[in-house]
């Protein structure tokens, strides 16, 4: 079975976030992470290839050079190989393209991605991507298993409760914890990652319909107001005057 | 050209952030028209209330031939919804199918091709520009107060034949019992380890019954299984946008905020004056939550 892992490089959930004057993610200072969504989709790839080894798990990423460091990191957790698409990932669109026609030329089985990038957070390649491959997506994916007869068993979170579902191959699946235990690599895994393959591939061109524009932190909050614990009435009249 | 929302449903009726995305649609549009799954057309009538001209009615949002035919023979050229998976994974298959251009987590629609959204979990924000006549705005929770019209509703049902054979198979539905969606409160009582033990959320459940308000977690709680996950909020699991958030017992993690930053008012309850939480917020109470939350239930009263 041919996995397909899709993982972002972000900012550490730690960071705190600002913009040079050119308009631009100020990333001085700001350690990048595989995003800990698609930690967990990898967490889980490798737990299922310990028990199968007939699974083979390669890992993709959309993004420039930099983020070599942190493929090399998937591939000592596990991965047998690594591509990366060779641009920014300008938006959810274009990385989705992208990705679908990855996917196109290389055939996989299942294809894990995270819940949501936590950069742009939009939450759609998924979606977007099985839109364009005409696959089935689940998403947010708590639970993932194989089963007989090239099938899987898994559990989706919904607006109203948990769906356990058994689903047919191909399929994208948006994972979330708790799937899986987040893996930190082990010094063998170091060293085998070090001759394993990193392919760099040239994107393909998308004309793209959306333009970010101007970035802004969001607007200060309001001093806070500090209410004595004697006097909790003062809280909910305060609440009420709000019309809250 | 018009304006189509997206309508879910909440115990059966409008959920309030479908009618906060019609009253944005007003501001858009004139005319605005529905999408819904519901079928009792008596209560279908009454959202012209809430802004809508037109309802179609659908037997299911996954019949995406008749849902392309609808917003072709209606030109149907822009789509507000709310940002949620159901209609997130719509929105993305019209947005490859019909090239609409798609963003979500718009905070507000500036003009017809600019909107604002948030990015990197409420930490920033970004104008966008949006180049193409079709688009698709998932608009985040309570940015705006939904409004009451007085419109009159055309119910339109669509015809309807599943066009795909589902390649999956549902074997169990858990449906999570709570009385009121932890996505959907307006009020929100979220506790962390502070509280010592799971088995001290009885006050928790208590204060969230009076203010009639879903309740909610820090990720350690959930992950020491003294709640269940779905009420995790945080960085890596819900994120909300409440009315009222109230966060007792919880430090304020940068991670923890990052998914309750968008609430409107935000009470933070702690015995640490030094909490990173009373930064971020509203209202801060200094003291022992089993002191002060017995308190605030009494004064309720």
């Amino acid at each position: 079975m041919k996995i397909l892992v899709c993982i972002s490089c972000v900012p550490d959930t730690t960071s705190k976030i600002s913009f040079t004057d050119e308009n631009k993610f100020n990333s001085e200072n700001v350690q990048f992470i595989i995003g800990p969504y698609e930690d967990y989709a990898l967490a889980r790839a490798v737990e299922l290839k310990e028990k199968n080894s007939d699974i083979d798990i390669s890992l993709l990423n959309v993004g420039l050079s930099q983020n070599d460091p942190l493929l090399r990191k998937g591939l000592a957790i596990g991965a047998d190989r690594a591509y990366r698409i060779n641009s920014e990932p300008n938006d959810s669109n274009f990385v989705a393209l992208n990705i679908a026609d990855f996917i196109k030329k290389n055939n996989f089985d299942l294809i894990l991605m995270g819940k949501e990038s936590i950069d742009y957070n939009s939450g759609l390649v998924h979606y977007l991507s099985g839109s364009i491959l005409d696959f089935q997506t689940f998403n947010p994916v708590i639970f993932l298993d194989l089963d007989t007869d090239n099938r899987v068993i898994i559990k989706r979170e919904t607006d109203s409760g948990i769906e356990k579902i058994k689903a047919n191959l191909p399929l994208i699946l948006g994972c979330q914890e708790p799937i899986a235990e987040w893996k930190i690599p082990n010094m063998r895994g170091i060293m085998n990652a070090r001759s394993k393959d990193l392919l760099v591939i040239e994107p393909i061109s998308v004309s793209s319909s959306l333009k970010y524009e101007k970035f802004t932190l969001p607007p200060e909050k309001d001093e806070i107001k500090y209410i004595d614990k004697e006097n909790i009435e003062t809280l909910i009249n305060e609440l009420k005057l709000k019309n809250l | 050209m018009s304006t189509l929302v997206f309508i879910d449903l909440n115990k059966s009726k409008i959920s309030e952030s479908s009618a906060q995305a019609a009253t944005i649609a007003n501001q858009l549009d004139d005319k605005v028209y529905g999408l819904t799954t519901y079928n009792d057309d008596d209560y279908i009538s009454s959202l012209g209330n809430k802004g809508f001209d037109k309802v179609f009615k659908i037997d299911d949002f996954k019949n995406f031939d008749a849902i392309k035919e609808t917003i072709i023979n209606h030109k149907i050229n822009t789509i507000v919804s709310p940002n949620i998976n159901l209609f997130k994974e719509l929105a993305s298959k019209i947005s490859i199918k019909l090239n609409f251009s798609i963003t979500s987590n718009v905070l507000e629609i500036v003009d017809n091709n600019s909107i604002i959204s948030s990015i990197f979990t409420g930490k920033a924000e970004s104008q966008i520009n949006v180049d193409n006549e079709n688009r698709i705005y998932l608009l985040n929770k309570n940015i705006i107060d939904s409004k009451e019209f007085d419109k009159k509703v055309d119910i339109i049902r669509i015809d309807s034949k599943i066009s795909q054979n589902d390649n999956f198979e549902i074997l169990d539905q858990t449906l999570i019992e709570e009385d009121i969606s932890l996505n959907d409160a307006d009020i929100v009582i979220s506790a962390g380890r502070g509280l010592k033990g799971p088995e001290n959320w009885k006050m928790i459940e208590e204060l969230a019954k009076k203010l009639n308000a879903a309740t909610a977690c820090s990720k350690p709680v959930s992950d020491a299984g003294w709640r269940p996950h779905h009420e995790h909020v945080g960085q890596t699991g819900l994120k909300i946008s409440p009315k009222i958030y109230f966060a007792i017992g919880i430090s304020g993690a940068i991670q923890h905020l990052a998914g309750v930053n968008s609430s409107k008012t935000i009470i933070v309850i702690n015995n640490d004056p030094d909490a990173p939480f009373f930064k971020a917020a509203d209202y801060g109470i200094v003291g022992d939550a089993f002191e002060v939350i017995p308190k605030i239930i009494n004064s309720l009263s």
